[in-house]
């Protein structure tokens, strides 16, 4: 009489380097998640400098003024869902890109948050923002 | 008789060599990342629109401490300028990106300078932002 062998063996797959596997993952994520690409707004920033022209330009340009919680244009307060389509009605008869700048004068104590939001508006409406900082220097910021 | 004592071969295991090397690689290239200011606590401004920054070799940050960092060092502000040019070298345009990343409360009698002194440099700055989340 012929034997028949059963040739079924329990096969398991070989687990001694799952943990091993499990490290390098979340090593690998880790790195991912830190080297992750910084998004942001871009600015272009000539070098600052004053001139006589400069100075006769700036008084015909629009003014902003921040404060911590307030903007101004050109002295009237403006509420930030408005401060969009009233710079824009400013800016609407101005083609060239010398009348398009938009003077920001901010107090000490201006948050960056707001900075940011009413430079984004500033420069949505088509403005190119200069930054004049107490001591009369300036900087223009903008497209 | 003497019987003759059976020795068995040890030998170490070797099975996560890889592994381990693969580990020690990562490890140095994070530690060889020349501007890793990750330790460093602030939280970005929101905006609506935001873009890739690019790649940039010179970062900007003012922390949650109102403290002022060029590449992850605390630095003055009078040197910020000058470190900056120097970080920049000669490099053409369009390659002289700044990452700016200040705290969302800091304040304009800080972040001002700043601006001012990588306009000075010559830099492309690109403000670090975070995307607003509509409502």
């Amino acid at each position: 009489m012929k034997s028949r062998r059963s040739s079924n063996l329990l096969i398991e797959p070989p687990s001694c380097a799952t943990g091993d596997i499990a490290f390098n993952l979340i090593v690998f994520f880790l790195v991912c998640a830190s080297v992750a690409p910084d998004s942001g707004r871009k600015q272009q920033l000539p070098r600052s400098e004053e001139t006589p022209q400069k100075k006769e330009q700036k008084s015909q340009n629009v003014e902003v003024a921040l404060t911590r919680t307030t903007a101004t244009i050109n002295g009237d307060p403006v509420r930030t869902r408005e401060f969009l389509p009233r710079l824009r009605t400013l800016l609407a008869n101005k083609q060239r890109p010398e009348d398009r700048v938009v003077v920001v004068k901010s107090r000490n104590d201006t948050p960056y948050d707001f900075w940011i939001t009413v430079t984004g508006l500033i420069e949505d409406a088509g403005g190119t923002v200069t930054i004049q900082r107490e001591e009369e220097r300036t900087i223009t910021v903008g497209p | 008789m003497k019987i003759a004592r059976k020795t068995y071969k040890v030998e170490v295991p070797s099975v996560a060599m890889g592994d381990i090397a693969f580990n020690l690689l990562i490890f140095f290239v994070i530690l060889a990342k020349a501007q890793d200011d990750t330790h460093l606590n602030w939280t970005p401004a929101e905006t609506t629109k935001i873009e890739s920054a690019g790649a940039s070799r010179v970062s900007v940050l003012i922390d949650n401490n109102s403290k002022l960092y060029l590449n992850g060092q605390q630095i003055g502000i009078s040197q910020l300028a000058g470190e900056v040019k120097q970080l920049l070298g000669d490099s053409p345009a369009g390659d002289r990106t700044v990452l700016m990343k200040v705290h969302r409360d800091a304040q304009a009698m800080l972040f001002e300078p700043v601006i001012e002194a990588v306009s000075e440099a010559g830099g492309d700055l690109v403000h670090i932002l975070e995307k607003q989340q509509s409502d």
